[in-house]
């Protein structure tokens, strides 16, 4: 990894997010996920066959490594199931997982969450169709909310000590991973029933939080006792194209109040980069999540209209942005990637506390020719050498 | 009878599905005409609703609420309803697109526009463009609406609108399209003439759909 400058990731990670080195940017690994379909359709145009491994792809396409803690279970992004199909909640123990039935193009199937999916068996690295959910009333909500015990021995690595030692002594910038208020809540019920339930059972969704809470601050509790902690992560996705899925009075009277819990846990042990994972337009949470310490949302969808540039001159210094350039434009051609990203990213580089990134994992309709001409472009503002041929 | 409706309204608004029952069978016991019912209360309530909702002042969970509260209205309303009532305002065939299995857009899509008295015909998720034509066909179709959540799916829409034209319904039936990579930029690339961002906007478009045919059709 060359970053021209000697000092350290991890500070200089944290320097970028406090915008102390406006003009320096990293081109993060984690904002560059892309499709399994991706890195074969990569490989198939010429790339070695070693990207399938992350370290591997970070050398070839010069990306600088998030160590995101997934040996630690606490959010979806989980290391114990990282070779089966579907992610799961950070439940322990997770659910054993079952061919239901299948015929030519689809399976139907249990996944490690206790979901029902069905899924398409020529493209079963996409998005699913849930048949059902674990999470159905409140004789179903106790049974489940046993396996998310911060305390089960099983959510954390077996030689604790030694997960320590390595986690401490690298030098990547290191994101603790934590389950949000809704969209965990969204995995258990299925979005319509949860929807339904913010009218029908309030003091269900409530509890459910609670539950999230009592595990996020567990998770950071531990965590924080031993390992230097840069950054934390909440998943949420709790928005779609035009706003936020539920009003932002409830975004502030039961969500606010639990995220101030845990960011004063972390503040007071000295974390303050808090990271957000919604997909969609969250143009109207956003002050919502700064006012209670929420400063760097991801991956702000230009289709969903959300403009990065216009973030940054409306939020200032208050806000670390990444994401924003629009995916859809690396299948347009040369011009139209040159346009987009000369258009967003050397002002934010200029601006500060900026990762450029696309706005979500990458699809596999990029060629791998146009995703390098994208980052040489991005490397190129950064003063960079272009990425060997 | 302005008490019922107004009642029915705010059960409607509020999403309180036992009130908005409760309050039907009392009208309709009363002797309020059905159709007043429907027209007066029900169908203002929820165009009101999807106002508020395009408008950001109402959510999600509100509109399904309601929708639901609606529901449970129409259903005993429907045995009173003469012919002209219950026929359709139109039909819509809907599903995702091919290889495309999240159906959650395309759900409340179908959830609005049947609360607004369009016939919906459900193909469900990963939907073939010859599954759309043939659906088209066999329903009478006004309307092929179609979710496409990932870039890699919505490139599979322009095969809907040929295979639209290999049945002959390419210049009657109108293609609407939605999701979330699509915009209306994109529905111009690839000649659909409908597009909505959300499931509000969807019972607009349709509603415009529905008008721009009958035109077509009159010409």
């Amino acid at each position: 990894m060359s970053t021209g400058t000697a000092m350290p990731n991890r500070e200089r990670f944290l320097a970028i997010c406090r915008n102390e080195r406006p003009g320096d940017f990293a081109i993060i690994d984690w904002f560059h996920r892309c499709w399994p379909e991706t890195i074969e359709r990569w490989i198939g145009e010429g790339a070695p066959e070693d990207i399938r491994d992350q370290d591997a792809r970070n050398r070839y396409f010069g990306f600088e490594h998030l160590n995101a803690l997934q040996e630690i279970i606490s959010e979806h992004n989980r290391a114990d199931l990282k070779d089966s199909s579907f992610s799961a909640p950070p439940i322990v123990p997770a659910f054993e997982v079952k061919v239901i039935s299948e015929d030519e193009r689809h399976r139907v199937e249990t996944t490690p969450g206790g979901q029902t999916v069905e899924v398409s068996k020529e493209f079963p690295g996409r998005m699913p169709k849930y048949l059902d959910h674990p999470v159905k009333d409140r004789a179903s909500w106790n049974e489940y909310k046993k396996r998310l015990d911060p305390d089960t021995p099983e959510r954390w690595p077996s030689d604790w000590d030694a997960f320590v030692e390595k986690t401490n002594s690298q030098d990547a910038p290191t994101m603790l991973l934590i389950e949000g208020f809704f969209g965990s809540l969204r995995e258990w019920t299925g979005m319509e029933r949860l929807l339904y339930m913010f009218y029908d059972d309030p003091g269900l969704v409530e509890d459910m939080m609670e539950q999230v809470l009592y595990l996020a601050l567990g998770v950071v509790r531990r965590a924080t006792r031993d390992l230097r902690i840069d950054c934390v992560r909440f998943w949420e996705d709790m928005a779609f194209k035009s706003g936020p899925l539920i009003s932002p009075e409830s975004v502030e009277s039961l969500m606010l109040p639990r995220y101030k819990q845990v960011i004063d846990l972390l503040r007071s042990n000295g974390t303050d980069v808090i990271h957000i994972d919604s997909d969609g337009n969250v143009n109207e949470l956003i002050p919502l999540w700064l006012e209670t310490g929420i400063n760097f949302p991801w991956p702000l969808e230009v289709a969903a209209h959300m403009d990065v540039v216009a973030l940054r001159k409306k939020y200032g210094r208050d806000i670390i942005l990444s994401g924003g350039i629009d995916k859809r434009i690396l299948t347009r051609g040369k011009d139209a990637i040159r346009s987009e990203v000369m258009s967003k990213v050397p002002f934010l580089v200029e601006t500060g506390a900026y990762f450029p990134c696309l706005d979500h994992a990458v699809p596999p309709d990029i060629s791998l020719e146009d995703f390098c001409y994208y980052l040489n472009l991005v490397r190129e503002i950064g003063g960079r050498a272009a990425l060997p041929e | 009878m302005a008490d019922y409706l107004s009642t029915l309204s705010e059960a409607v608004q509020k999403g309180d599905q036992h009130l908005a029952a409760e309050t039907v069978s009392e009208a309709l016991g009363a002797g309020v005409a059905p159709e007043t019912i429907l027209h007066q209360a029900l169908i203002p309530s929820i165009q009101a609703l999807g106002e508020h909702f395009k408008n950001g002042t109402v959510y999600l969970p509100q509109i399904l609420v309601s929708t639901r509260a609606m529901r449970r209205g129409v259903d005993l309303l429907r045995p009173h309803l003469g012919e002209a009532d219950t026929s359709k305002r139109g039909t819509v065939v809907i599903g995702t697109a091919e290889g495309d299995m999240h159906d959650i857009g395309k759900n409340l899509v179908k959830i609005m526009l049947e609360a607004n008295g369009f016939k919906v015909l459900d193909m469900g998720e990963d939907v073939s463009a010859d599954a759309f034509a043939a659906a088209a066909q066999e329903a009478n179709a006004d309307i092929v609406a179609v979710s496409a959540l990932l870039t890699t799916t919505m490139v599979r829409i322009p095969d809907i609108m040929n295979a639209l034209d290999r049945v002959g319904l390419g210049e009657r039936v109108k293609v609407m399209i939605g999701g979330a990579p699509t915009t209306r930029d994109f529905a111009d690339e690839v000649g659909a003439v409908g597009f909505a961002d959300d499931c509000a906007s969807a019972v607009d478009e349709t509603v415009r759909l529905m008008e721009l045919g009958l035109k077509e059709a009159a010409r």
